[in-house]
């Protein structure tokens, strides 16, 4: 190291110090900086420029070591407006930034949406489920005539049965449909077979205490062809129920009486509180009692006008609303026609 | 049902374990609903169906079991020791109503000592939640109990007429009374079978005897009646009188018409020794000779496993159905294929033969018996083969699920209501068909509950109010059913389907814009949905029962103008107001439902706004129609944009504001023309409408 480059060094120094005084001070804002890059680095009146145009009142042997320090210094000047100017344009933009910001955790506006019932969502889920099937819906009056709610029922006149139907009789004869099976008997006596049919539909008992609800809700099913089997009864309905509730749900046949199905059947299935351990639900046996069937007795197809020597079908018949219960976790069938909004609007689907 | 597995022994080997019997009776049909114990017995509550009245008995339980376990079955004995006399010499019977009583038969005992019975009857008695009383009352339920036929014990000494008096079954005279066993007076008709003698009815055919021929501690000589009664005529008897007991519930649903006179010997029989006594010889058995209970069928084997689904083996079916008391007959056709069948008598109701000769019973009912001892659980679940679907969905059922759907978008919950409510809610509110009176439940839950629905309202403004009460800031909800008006020439009433709505309140706060629900959102939801089927609706004001006078409209479709729904505020008011809209779902079938679009033209268009003061009692609807007569050319849509009532606008008077867009197809408009043709028409609005002072 020569003692003009030392003594160089030193007026360097005295220069960089300068600036940075300078800078520390006006480096602050955009404007100030502006006024910081003419002051330093302006090509007319610039201190660097006025530095470079010094060199020709240097003594030549000195002149190279001023050069270079000169240019240290331009470049000091020009790598530091520019990381100020970088510094200012960042805090520029974040101040923008914040400007401008909402908070986006806020809630956002729902558009207020409705909800349909449960019993409607657990039809229609019923309907899907036969529709893949192959099944069409059909439906009738609520309000009966005795030939189509009993007698082509094979409910004959006077017959114990029809105690166990609690029926709602209009002041003319007429009633209200005590099960969706009427509308099996309208549908056989519009068509021929082969009919698959489920019927959806309110019906009415006239029985009202904490477990019962004088209306509630069924889906009956209805096959008439050639060659329908018990076979086939079993595995609709097995196959439906797996659907339903899951794949690993099973049923249980036990013979019963319905004066329209002969053989008729109760069909339990796993119970799907406990999955068939034994629960309060179903009073530890591991099963539901959930649906009424049978083949469809031959004086109920004869009364259509279907050959029972021909044809046969299998029917059943199930109630919607404890399904309903079942599903959305409602302890009491009263609570599914209160229409309390608080809870209707919960239900999904 | 209960049943003694002491007294089931008797006729037949029980397993060792109870609940292995309830399982096997369960999956047969038997539905054993509960297994207990009572003393060193164990009772089975069994849910016997009403066509199995022959096994509300123990005898036809222990013949269930038999078959079900393969074991034989022991026939109780029915012959007394008896004595010279001759039974038919001692009463007489005349059966008056051979259709109400086609059977009667009779025994007599002589010389009985009333007392308790035995230790084994009273034990049998209690076993199944019977009180002992006498020991000839005892051994009448004994039977009823195990054969199945109900008897009655009269004191024979009290019939009119006296020893060789004439017993009569007939028809109750007008004016007749019967003081019955149960210390009751009834009022006797001619649709009511009795049991007479010479003078007087002395019981109910099948349900009841009377008191005045009761067996007391004095009576020395005892008439056992086992009389085969229709169960129609029991049931018209049982059901004028407001009856029901063991004999009348066994009678309804059908005995064994066949088992009377086994049923009085082995009465006879069991009161001789209970209460000691002399049976005269023979029974009386008078019967309508012209009447069989016989019933014949045919099973074919091969149809029977067609009709399964799975294959019997003949064997089983054989022992199953004679084990049952089914006569089998084998020796039919060409292969033993088809066997010819006998059903008991016990049976008959449950077989019903066919309308057409020969009277066959209907096989399906054979396969039933043979099926439900095989056990419907061991049959293979498989699915039909029928190819294709059946039909596709109904277009009525179409429209339903849509209309739910948009109603749930547009905010409304969906309820569900009875059908039917109090006559003075349904009366409160409109009815799209005035003129017919609510139809009237005979036997309703409560007055609250009576009449069947001609409107949906009533109940959704019902339900408003409560959730109103539970503090809901605003409540939406709509149901979608169908209401009941009487036809004019009777029969099934008319049901169509509508949709009701319910809403009021305020929706949402500050932050969520909140809204008052009034009755412009109500009908904003209605055109909305009408629209979405191609549906235009008019609302024409009208005054209707239940709604603010001056807020509320008849909804006539353009397409046909008839009324097809209405919309106003409810009048009542609790809380916040509440408005209700009803609507005829029929009225949404038939639109415009063309799916073309019109293509959006590719030139820009020009807004322009236009406010005038116009009288408050120009109907909107005016103004609409001027618009649309006066369209200028490429008006493509106009709007109400606002209306303004307060300072500036006069008394009387409102401010609207009305956006008009153009749009020429294919150019691009200029200000000037839209100003012109624009200017044109607010002037012609302004001079029809314009407020004049």
């Amino acid at each position: 190291m020569s003692a003009g480059e030392g003594i160089a060094s030193a007026r360097l120094g005295n220069w960089i110090e300068g600036f940075e005084g300078d800078a520390a001070e006006r480096g602050q804002t955009r404007a100030q900086w502006e006024l910081l890059r003419i002051h330093w680095a302006g090509k007319k009146q610039g201190v660097v420029r006025g530095l470079l145009e010094e060199i020709k009142r240097i003594e030549p042997e000195q002149r190279r070591a001023y050069g270079e320090d000169v240019n240290r210094f331009k470049e000091h000047v020009e790598r530091r407006l520019s990381a100020i100017d970088a510094a200012l344009a960042a805090r520029e933009r974040e101040a923008a930034r914040r400007a401008a910001a909402v908070d986006v955790t806020l809630p956002g506006r729902r558009p207020a949406l409705g909800s349909l019932h449960p019993v409607t969502l657990v039809i229609a889920e019923m309907e899907q489920i036969f529709a893949e099937m192959g099944y069409s819906v059909a439906e009738g009056p609520e309000v009966e005539d005795d030939y189509h709610n009993f007698e082509a029922l094979n409910f004959p006149a006077d017959h114990p049965a029809r105690d166990t139907q609690d029926t709602f009789f209009l002041e003319d004869g007429l009633l209200l449909r005590t099960h969706t099976s009427p509308v099996q008997i309208r549908t056989m006596l519009a068509r021929r077979p082969p009919i698959r049919v489920i019927c959806p539909g309110r019906v009415f008992r006239n029985d009202n205490d904490l477990r019962h609800s004088p209306m509630f809700h069924q889906v009956e099913g209805l096959a008439v062809a050639e060659g329908i089997t018990v076979g086939h009864l079993k595995g609709t309905i097995l196959a439906f129920m797996r659907r339903l509730f899951s794949p690993e749900t099973d049923i249980r046949m036990r013979p019963s009486f319905f004066p329209f199905t002969e053989p008729s059947a109760e069909v339990d299935v796993t119970c799907q509180n406990c999955r068939g351990q034994g629960c309060e639900v179903c009073s530890g046996t591991g099963w539901m009692e959930i649906l009424g069937c049978g083949m469809v007795d031959p004086r109920v197809l004869a009364g259509c006008g279907i050959d029972p020597d021909v044809y046969s079908g299998f029917a059943f018949g199930m109630g919607v609303d404890r399904v309903a219960m079942n599903r959305y976790g409602i302890p009491n069938i009263r609570l599914l026609f209160d229409n309390d909004e608080r809870l209707l609007r919960q239900v999904r689907g | 049902m209960e049943f003694s597995c002491q007294w089931l022994a008797q006729y037949v080997d029980l397993p060792a374990d109870p609940q292995e019997l309830a399982r096997r009776l369960t999956a047969a049909g038997l539905a054993v609903e509960g297994v207990s114990t009572h003393g060193d017995d164990t009772v089975l509550d069994v849910d016997v169906t009403t066509n199995r009245p022959d096994c509300m008995n123990h005898f036809g339980l222990a013949r269930e079991i038999a078959v079900l376990f393969d074991v034989p079955l022991r026939r109780p004995p029915a012959a007394p020791a008896e004595d010279l006399e001759r039974t038919a010499e001692a009463a007489r019977v005349t059966l008056d109503d051979l259709e109400g009583c086609p059977r009667f038969t009779a025994r007599l005992v002589r010389g009985v000592r009333i007392g308790p019975s035995p230790e084994w009857l009273r034990r049998r008695l209690e076993s199944i939640g019977l009180r002992p009383i006498n020991n000839v009352v005892d051994v009448t339920n004994f039977i009823l109990w195990e054969l199945g036929q109900p008897l009655h014990a009269y004191d024979f000494a009290k019939l009119a007429g006296g020893p060789g008096g004439t017993i009569v079954v007939r028809r109750a005279r007008a004016g007749e009374t019967l003081v019955t066993l149960d210390g009751v007076e009834r009022e006797l008709d001619p649709e009511i079978l009795v049991i007479a003698d010479a003078e007087r009815p002395v019981g109910l055919a099948g349900v009841m005897g009377g008191l005045a021929s009761e067996v007391t501690a004095e009576t020395r000589d005892v008439l056992i009646e086992g009389a085969h009664f229709d169960r129609k005529a029991v049931r018209t008897t049982a059901k004028r009188l407001g009856m029901h007991t063991d004999a009348s519930h066994r009678f309804e649903r059908g005995a064994d018409p066949e088992i009377c006179g086994e049923a009085v010997s082995r009465a006879a029989a069991l009161i001789a020794e209970v209460a000691g006594g002399i049976v005269p010889a023979g029974v009386l058995d008078v019967r309508d000779t012209t009447k069989t209970w016989t019933r014949h069928g045919r099973l074919n084997l091969a149809k029977l496993d067609a009709f399964a689904g799975v294959h019997v083996d003949p064997a089983d079916a054989e022992r199953w159905l004679t084990g049952l008391g089914f006569g089998v007959d084998r020796s039919g056709g060409p292969g033993e294929n088809v066997w010819g069948i006998t059903v008991p008598s016990w049976r008959y109701f449950d077989f019903q033969p066919r309308p057409e000769p020969p009277h066959e019973t209907y096989p399906q009912d054979l396969y039933e018996e043979v099926l439900r001892v095989f056990g419907l659980d061991r049959i293979p679940a498989a699915l039909p083969g029928i190819p294709g679907a059946d039909a596709p969905r109904a277009e009525n059922l179409i429209r339903r699920d849509r209309v739910r759907r948009q109603l749930a978008a547009s905010g409304y919950a969906e309820a569900i209501h009875f059908a039917f409510l109090d006559p003075a809610r349904d009366a409160a509110f409109p009815s799209l068909r005035p003129a017919a009176q609510p139809i009237r439940l005979a036997n309703p839950i409560s007055e609250q509950l009576s009449v069947l629905r001609r409107s949906l309202v009533p109940n959704l403004v019902e339900t408003a109010r409560f959730n109103q009460r539970r503090g809901l800031p605003a409540v939406r909800t709509f149901e979608i059913a169908n209401v009941f008006y009487e036809r004019a020439q009777g029969g099934i009433p008319d049901q169509p389907e509508h949709v009701g709505l319910v809403c009021g309140g305020r929706l949402g706060n500050p932050w969520e814009r909140e809204v008052e629900l009034d009755l412009f959102d109500l009908k904003g939801t209605v055109d909305a949905l009408a629209d979405a089927f191609g549906i235009r609706l008019e609302a024409r004001p009208a005054d209707l029962p239940g709604v603010l006078a001056g807020n509320s409209a008849e909804l006539l479709r353009v397409q046909g103008g008839e009324v097809v729904g209405w919309f106003g505020r409810v009048a009542e008011q609790e809380g916040y107001p509440l408005y209700a809209a009803e609507l005829a779902t029929a009225a949404l079938a038939g639109g415009d439902v063309s799916l073309k679009v019109e293509l959006p033209s590719r030139f820009p268009g020009i807004s322009a706004d236009f406010t005038f003061t116009h009288a408050l009692d120009t109907p909107w609807a005016e103004i609409e129609r001027a618009i649309r007569e006066l369209a200028p050319p490429d008006l493509v849509a106009w709007k109400l944009k606002d209306r303004y009532r307060g300072p500036g606008v006069p008394e009387g008077a409102v401010n609207t504001t009305l956006s008009f867009h153009y749009n020429a197809r294919e150019r691009s408009l200029t200000q000037e023309e839209v100003n012109a043709r624009q200017g044109a028409l607010n002037q012609e609005l302004e001079r029809r409408f314009g407020w004049k002072g």
